[in-house]
């Protein structure tokens, strides 16, 4: 049995843990659930021994301890089974099983043979089909967990933590894993299961810890409560936010997808969205939708289904040519996928606009420099120079400068992906007027965005997204908080 | 006391900031370095400067004229590691759009042209265009490797080098191509005494290549890729184009190179001609503060690079160091110039 008591943790000014005070016992799955930020991932780490608490205390069977290390942690029997998984692709199983305390014979060579025998004993206890020799690569995301999982119980974990593992499966593989977990269960391991989606919570857990803005909010039994109080739990009371407001002139149709299907990211994708409209896609992480929308933006293909734009049908096949039929896409992770460090600010700013500006190839700088210096205004970038480097400006003008460059080229549809990440509260109320602005102009804008509030307050209608699928629409009463989570999670639209 | 020390160190973190802003202040410095010594070698003389003077000259003007093959090629080399990609097969390349300028242009019975009844300068410029739309060919086929086929860049120019150089051996063994003498005169043509032709077409180059660099969509997009390949193809850049594109443009720069050298001394040795090429692009690439990670790079760098390495090889010989232990020096001089770099950069 591990008992967390009064665990407070903060990163700078930011206070992520409030005096949180959880249990888990052997022989039963909880689930952690919560927003995201809400803390959960924090709170593990703490167990885990990746992060340090301020205060608090841990005890295993009230003893108490102290992780300083994930060794340490592991050494303790507490296994923290990551999202990103730890195996090595072009080892058999049974030699990923004893990565870093490999068995050896007397004269140092590996112990091949017992290891594969220990190996397949665990299977056989664990009731797993499954050939200790085969390779990982070939073994789907479900084995791969459950190979970890057992990696885990040969290093007699007594607790295991899964952070969101059913992410990226697919439905069988989820009952699998399922299978799995119960097995566990039964001989006695704890299980702590962070997970978003709440019908699994309902499924595999008979506990539930619920955390919000750093603090525990409500735990206890599965059976209590139904989905929805969950779901009231993590976002606290279903209060609509304020919506801001603008004069509407929806205009014609600009971008329309029928049954829009991508090999493994999304599936029968079907939308529409209008000149002058704002339309919201949320939902959890790994959704789907940016996926979704890059291969709008030709930065990938679809496998089948069809795209109209302005009432064409069209077959995007690059970046360069989505440009030119007037298609933005301001990307997530401005860092990876938005700033390109070596070059300065105006080149940031105007690197969309190069070739619709150019003239016979040669760039025209003075253009650039106009236009930049006008939008500098008009979004109150903070710079010294147009010359220095991007990255000596703050969060909140670099997103500015990105959205910059696409404003330049004044696209007919514009796709914004997560547009406020790592932007200070000041600069999202700005970035959330240009938005308004554009739309008023008669931009057609989609905002993709993970948060419920920023898509409530932004958008006229929005669609939730659901392991690849739209999992429903929501729009004037229906768009709170509370429904955009009970969809996100896997709820289906109740019939009106 | 206390807040002086604080000012003075100021002064000096500035400086190295502005250093670091402005690479080519250090390589600019060592180049200059190293031709002050070498002026120093030649034995420096007031009393008679005339003379003096015109032996430093002449002197610089065969240093240049022998590098402008490989200096030609090192500023198409900066494009290509620019992307992060490399060319290893550039000196494959020059064989084999030599062999295509030799054979077109024989005087002897197997010329292509000369059968055709075609010679003199008309001869000449068919050679020189079609060589260059070889080298195109050559280079966009290694583009489309890297590109279309997701082949790495080290690996499909490996290839490349392997089979350009092979192919141009086996068709050309036992055919010695006669090259008309009039040719000779493009690398060779004297003005008041002195060969610079290949020099000048360096310099040209290099300046065109500089101002596409600094100036044009492509040059800059070029950056872009190599700066942050996702978030150029998320910024409506066809990444896929400009690369290949900078292997089309180094297979035309080595066609030039190719045509210089068969130019310059009316034959080519298919076997040993051009081999190691690469290296000496390369290395002046990255003395020139080209990173072999992508993004960073400039055409003058290179240029400067490209001199750095010339001059020493000049004061080795200078200096009567032992041929083979020349090598070493090379070596010395590109891994020292990396690590300076990074200093400056922490």
């Amino acid at each position: 049995m591990i008992e967390m008591k009064s665990i407070t943790k903060s990163f700078g000014t930011n206070v992520v843990l409030k005096d949180v005070s959880i249990t888990i016992k052997g022989g039963e799955i909880c689930a952690l659930i919560g927003e995201n930020g809400a803390g959960k991932s924090t709170l593990m780490n703490i167990l885990g021994g990746v992060h340090q608490m301020d205060s608090g205390e841990i005890f295993i069977d009230s003893q108490r301890v102290r992780f300083d290390t994930p060794a340490q942690s592991l050494g303790a029997g507490i296994a923290f089974i990551h999202q990103e998984l730890n195996l090595i692709n072009d080892l058999p199983i049974f030699e990923n099983m004893f990565v870093g305390r490999e068995l050896k014979d007397k004269r140092g060579r590996l112990d091949l043979t017992s290891m594969f025998k220990a190996t397949e004993d665990i299977f056989e206890r664990m009731d797993i089909k499954l050939d200790p020799g085969t390779m990982v690569r070939d073994l789907d995301a479900s084995y791969k967990q459950i190979v970890e999982i057992c990696r885990a119980i040969m290093m007699d974990a007594s607790v295991i933590i899964m952070d969101e593992p059913t992410t990226s499966l697919t439905e069988p593989e989820i009952k699998r894993v399922f299978h799995m977990m119960r097995t566990l269960r039964d001989q006695g391991v704890g299980i702590i299961f962070i997970s978003h989606k709440l019908g699994e919570v309902m499924e595999v857990c008979q506990r539930y810890v619920v955390l919000r803005d750093g603090k525990l909010v409500a735990e206890g039994d599965v059976a209590d409560v139904t989905t929805d109080d969950l779901t009231r739990f993590m976002v606290g009371h279903a209060i609509r936010i304020e919506k801001l407001t603008r004069t509407q002139r929806i205009g014609q149709e600009i971008l329309r997808l029928e049954n829009f299907t991508h090999a493994r990211s999304f599936r029968e994708i079907s939308l529409s969205v209008r000149e002058g409209e704002i339309l919201g896609v949320t939902g959890l992480l790994g959704d789907g939708r940016s996926a979704l929308f890059q291969t709008v933006f030709g930065a990938d293909r679809a496998l089948s289904g069809k795209m109209f734009l302005g009432g064409e049908e069209v077959k995007v096949t690059s970046t360069e040519q989505a440009l030119q039929m007037g298609i933005g896409y301001l990307p997530r992770n401005r860092k990876e996928n938005g700033i390109l460090k070596d070059m300065n600010v105006l080149e940031n700013a105007s690197i969309v606009t190069w070739p619709l500006f150019a003239k016979r190839g040669v760039i025209d700088t003075d253009r650039h420099g106009k236009v930049f210096k006008s939008q500098q205004r008009e979004l109150d970038i903070t710079l010294q120079s147009f010359k220095d480097a991007i990255n000596t400006l703050s969060g909140g003008n670099q997103q500015k400068v990105v959205l910059a460059k696409w404003l330049a080229a004044n696209p007919r549809l514009l796709i914004l992906d997560n547009p406020t990440q790592g932007v200070d509260v000041g600069a999202k109320e700005e970035i959330y007027e240009i938005i308004l602005k554009l739309a008023e102009e008669g931009m057609a804008v989609v905002v993709l965005s993970s948060e419920a509030q920023e898509i409530i307050r932004l958008c006229d209608r929005a669609l939730v997204m659901y392991h690849g699928q739209i999992q429903g629409e929501v729009l004037d009463t229906t768009m709170t908080e509370h429904e955009i989570m009970r969809l996100a999670t896997g709820g289906i639209v109740e019939a009106v | 006391m206390q807040a002086a020390k604080g000012k003075k160190k100021n002064v000096v973190s500035r400086l190295m900031e502005a250093r670091a802003a402005d690479s080519h202040v250090g390589i600019a410095l060592v180049l200059l370095l190293l031709i002050v010594l070498q002026t120093l070698v030649l034995g420096f003389d007031f009393g008679s400067f005339g003379q003096w003077f015109s032996a430093w000259f002449r002197n610089w003007i065969n240093i240049l004229r022998n590098n402008a093959g490989v200096g030609i090629v090192a500023l198409g080399m900066t494009f290509v590691i620019i992307t992060g990609g490399i060319d290893l097969a550039v000196g494959s390349t020059l064989v084999a759009t030599g062999a295509v300028i030799m054979t077109l242009i024989d005087t002897g019975a197997g010329g292509v042209l000369g059968l055709l009844g075609i010679t003199g300068v008309p001869a000449y410029v068919m050679a020189i265009v079609l060589a260059l739309v070889m080298g195109y060919v050559l280079g966009t086929g290694i583009g489309l490797l890297i590109t279309k086929g997701r082949i790495a860049p080290f690996i499909a120019t490996l290839g490349a080098m392997k089979i350009f150089r092979s192919v141009t051996q086996h068709f050309m063994q036992g055919y010695n191509p006669r090259v008309p003498r009039d040719f000779l005169q493009i690398s060779n043509l004297q003005i008041g005494g002195l060969m610079f032709m290949p020099i000048v077409y360096w310099a040209i180059i290099a300046i065109v290549l500089h101002y596409i660099s600094k100036r044009t969509t492509f040059g800059r997009q070029v950056i872009a890729v190599g700066s942050n390949e996702r978030a150029a193809q998320l910024s409506g850049v066809n990444v896929n184009r400009v690369k290949t594109r900078v292997y089309s443009l180094m297979g035309v720069l080595v066609s030039i190179a190719a045509i210089v050298q068969v130019a310059r001394i009316g034959s080519m040795d298919y076997a040993n001609a051009g081999s190691g090429m690469e290296m000496d692009a390369i290395a002046a690439t990255v003395v020139g503060g080209t990173s072999m990670a992508g993004g960073r790079g400039t055409i003058l760098g290179t240029f400067m690079g490209m001199l750095i390495i010339a001059v020493m090889n000049n004061l080795l010989n200078l200096f009567g160091v032992p041929p083979f232990l020349r090598e070493a020096f090379k070596g010395l001089i590109v891994v020292l110039a990396v690590l300076l770099q990074r200093k400056q950069r922490t």
